[in-house]
């Protein structure tokens, strides 16, 4: 990514975005005082363009945007690892947590990414089915990322191994599974869940 | 003959794990003039001393020598044994077979060698120690402050509740110095002029307090316990007992377009004025450089209108001199400017930052001016230029502090805490505006500083951003600052109202000369040295003569109180006898051989060195010829090498001594 000067003044800094990152995440970004430890334990820092540290230094200045232009929310596994670590208290991973819902709601730039799709095919399939698909998780994914033969090899391995299904297992209780769905979706309409 | 006795200590294990002290007690014994010697685990402790002391009296010892560690770490201990045996204390001496024998030498053979040989050196020199006998001066017991700022105010205060007289010196027409500049102080928000001008009254009702305003120390004589301090009283222009301070004359003056220095030059005051309007003394002061009648020789209303008629042109400049016994020095600090200074200065100004030439850029005190309920805009913080609100303040930190570059290498200690107190003022006052702080590192250690740091970023909303700015400058009525922030690796833009540089403390203008009256040593910033900097923080070198505040280096005013608190005490345990006692290990010239070259003067940095004049009977003068003054000699010695003719001695340490030490080996 091209490093953009930065403009900082009141209209540059979107406070209000920041503070809805607080409230969803529950932890307060201004705490942090930039000691670089939540980066330093994090496992996947060398995969991400933004570091935790800066992330967190980026929401200090309001500039969420070039958070979600990056792919460093992705990357995050939610270890833990960093909020665990912080000595401020600051809970990153909530923050990441956070930062990957606007990213969903904005259609951040940031939607083609495979991770935020595999995640929606995940769910939709668990709404489906009442629990997970592989195959077709697999081959939807393949076909939505123009990726046909993504990880083709693993196939016969997982058959043998039983853990691919020809056919998908309903679950009993599909209608329960269904009331969280839509509860959940109830809530987000309310604005109460993420 | 001498009858010497020779004690050899362990120290624990430290001595004899590789020295065999028997065997330096047995071979000490042996040498001339030893008439008893022994070793013992721990000399310093009762038991040892009561061995020394006891072998004194039952031996009949002339002479002591003590062979264990450094003299810095026991000489007084065992010269009080001595002394307290019947014995003059500088017939004890010390031989140091512990940091300059045990410690560094690993083969016990050698190393026992090396002891003996020490110990024979201390015996042989201490065969021609002379009995000294300690010199006492008497004490002046009043005491001189220099400075009436808080640091002045708090020593001058603690000392005079002590029942001792103080003469308090300010060279401006009010006391209070920077202190009562400020708005607020960190890290609790009190008003300054609130906690500060209750002391500035009760100073100046004191009844063991002289205070002299508007004066300056002309000359400094004598030495400790006994100086004479010569005071100019500059020329007021008003009878000091004569003025009420109605301020009619202020109201009536009519050139009211003088910057006032102490507003940091925003607010304007007349030419016969007070300071800020809690004064102490609340007399006012003529400008002779701004006043009409002084210029132009008309004019003259301030003393139409005076009732009690307290103005005088005439009035001149006065010498008054005070004697004292001790000195306390707290002339304080003064802020960086970034202007271009002069050349051969060796502090540069700051063409990034504009040179001063931008009005919208202005320094923390003048902050501090703004946001004083007192100052020129009433507690309002508006820009200099228009006068609008600004919106956007950026504060940058370190401004000439920490940059060799700019010839300031220190750290003004007091920057980061006060600039993350101008950003809670400003919050506090402009509530839809955006504090920036530009910073390198937030050094704020001290009680509930980290705290109050913090809270101005996560309460107060300060955007703080780790980077140095580069440069800045006017675009229309904004000022581009450019700098970056090196937690996210960008550069960074902002479009302020107004920028507020944290500008670095430096001693007042005129610190070196006022030190070279009071014969102080400084360091290269002309700030004042302390005697040690950690053991001694309040002393200077020169005897009777300490340090409080912002002087002796940049300082917040908790730091500065205790200083202050710390000197009057010391300035308190001197006056707490009638004579001062010092140890004889001082120079002396030898009358019958001295040229009176000077040299000796010349090098002593104590200004020991008086001069003397040696007449005949008829009283026809002989020779004019150096004197030391045992009062004020610290015994350094340079005096001693620096002699052509070999006529000075110092006490303790003359050449008769060092050879025979030397002859031993």
């Amino acid at each position: 990514m091209k490093k953009k000067k930065m403009h900082i003044s009141q209209e540059t800094m979107d406070v209000e975005m920041v503070r809805k990152v607080e409230q969803l995440s529950g932890t307060s970004v201004r705490r942090c005082f930039q000691c670089g430890k939540c980066s330093a334990g994090c496992p996947m820092a060398t995969f991400m363009d933004h570091p935790p540290n800066r992330i967190v230094r980026l929401l200090q200045l309001g500039q969420w945007q070039r958070i979600l232009a990056g792919r460093s929310i992705w990357y995050c596994v939610s270890c833990e690892t960093c909020s665990t670590r912080c000595p401020n208290q600051v809970h990153l991973a909530s923050i990441m947590d956070a930062l990957r819902k606007l990213s969903w709601d904005q259609d951040g730039p940031s939607k083609e990414s495979y991770v935020q799709l595999a995640n929606k095919l995940f769910l939709q399939n668990i709404r489906t089915y009442g629990r997970q698909y592989e195959l077709r998780l697999a081959a939807v994914f393949n076909v939505k990322s123009g990726q046909f033969l993504k990880d083709m090899m693993l196939g016969p391995k997982l058959f043998a191994k039983g853990k691919l299904k020809v056919f998908h297992q309903k679950n009993k209780n599909i209608s329960e599974v269904e009331k969280i769905f839509s509860r959940i979706d109830e809530m987000r309409r309310k604005g109460e869940a993420l | 003959m001498s009858r010497i006795g020779v004690f050899i200590c362990h120290c624990g294990e430290n001595i004899s794990r590789t020295v065999d002290v028997e065997r330096v007690a047995s071979q000490a014994s042996l040498m001339a003039g030893v008439a008893f010697s022994t070793d013992y685990k721990y000399m310093c402790s009762d038991p040892g001393q009561t061995l020394v002391k006891k072998a004194i009296a039952e031996h009949n010892l002339t002479h002591v020598v003590v062979a264990a560690c450094s003299p810095r770490m026991h000489e007084r201990t065992f010269r009080k044994a001595a002394e307290q045996a019947g014995l003059n204390p500088y017939l004890c001496e010390m031989a140091n077979i512990r940091e300059h024998c045990s410690w560094v030498h690993e083969n016990r053979e050698e190393a026992t060698q090396k002891a003996i040989e020490i110990v024979g050196m201390l015996i042989e020199r201490v065969k021609k120690n002379r009995i000294l006998p300690t010199i006492t001066v008497p004490v002046t017991k009043r005491a001189l402050v220099i400075g009436g700022g808080i640091a002045g105010i708090q020593a001058a205060l603690d000392v005079a509740d002590c029942g001792h007289q103080v003469v308090l010196v300010e060279r401006e027409p009010s006391i209070g110095g920077h202190m009562a500049q400020l708005s607020e102080t960190f890290p609790t928000l009190d008003c300054s002029q609130c906690i500060m001008t209750p002391k500035m009254v009760d100073l100046a009702n004191h009844p063991n307090i002289t205070l002299h305003t508007y004066s300056e120390i002309e000359q400094v004589d004598g030495y400790i316990g006994n100086f004479q301090v010569t005071i100019r009283k500059k020329a007021r222009s008003v009878d000091e007992h004569k003025c009420t301070g109605c301020g009619i004359c202020i109201t009536k003056c009519p050139q009211k377009k003088i910057p006032n220095i102490f507003d940091c030059n925003i607010g304007m005051r007349t030419a016969i004025y007070v300071p800020f309007p809690q004064a102490v003394p609340n007399v006012p002061v003529i400008d002779r450089e701004n006043c009409t009648m002084f210029k132009s020789g008309k004019c003259g209303v301030c003393q139409k209108v005076c009732g009690p008629g307290a103005i005088d042109f005439t009035q001149e400049d006065i010498l008054i001199t005070e004697p004292v016994g001790a000195i306390i020095v707290a002339t304080g600090f003064e802020l960086y400017t970034i202007t271009e200074k002069a050349k051969g200065s060796p502090i540069k100004g700051y063409g990034e930052f504009g040179h001063g030439k931008i009005p919208d850029v202005i320094d923390g005190m003048t902050f501090e001016r703004l946001a004083s309920a007192s100052g020129p805009t009433g507690g309002k913080i508006l820009r200099p230029s228009d006068g609008k609100e600004p919106k956007q303040v950026v504060f940058i930190q370190c401004v000439g502090s920490r940059s060799r570059e700019k010839g300031i290498s220190y750290c003004s200690k007091v920057c980061c805490m006060y600039t993350a107190k101008h950003t809670m003022l400003y919050h506090h006052k402009v509530h839809d505006g955006q504090a920036y702080v530009f910073f390198m590192d937030a050094r704020v250690p001290g009680k509930s500083y980290d705290e109050f740091w913090r809270r101005s970023i996560e309460e107060e909303e300060a955007v703080y951003i780790r980077g140095m700015v580069s440069r800045l400058y006017q675009k229309g009525d904004k000022i581009v600052v450019m700098g970056s922030d090196i937690a996210v690796g960008v550069q960074v833009e902002i479009e302020a109202d107004l920028v507020v540089l944290a500008t670095a403390v430096q001693p007042q203008k005129g610190a070196d000369l006022l030190a070279q009256k009071l014969g102080i040593s400084y360091d290269k910033y002309n700030f004042y040295s302390e005697a040690h900097a950690k053991l001694r923080p309040v002393e200077c070198a020169t005897a009777g003569i300490y340090l409080a505040g912002a002087c002796q280096g940049p300082k917040d005013i908790p730091d500065t109180v205790s200083q202050a608190s710390a000197a009057a005490a010391k300035v308190m345990a001197l006056f707490s006898k009638d004579r001062l006692e010092r140890e004889p290990i001082v120079a002396r010239v030898k009358e019958a051989t001295c040229v009176g070259c000077f040299a000796c003067k010349k090098v002593c940095a104590y200004g020991a060195v008086e001069e003397k004049e040696i007449r005949d009977r008829q009283g026809n003068l002989l020779k004019v010829i150096a004197y030391v003054n045992p009062g004020v000699c610290a015994g350094c010695g340079t005096c001693q090498a620096t002699c052509p003719s070999k006529s000075v001695e110092l006490d303790g340490y003359t050449d008769e001594q060092i050879v025979a030490m030397i002859e031993a080996l």
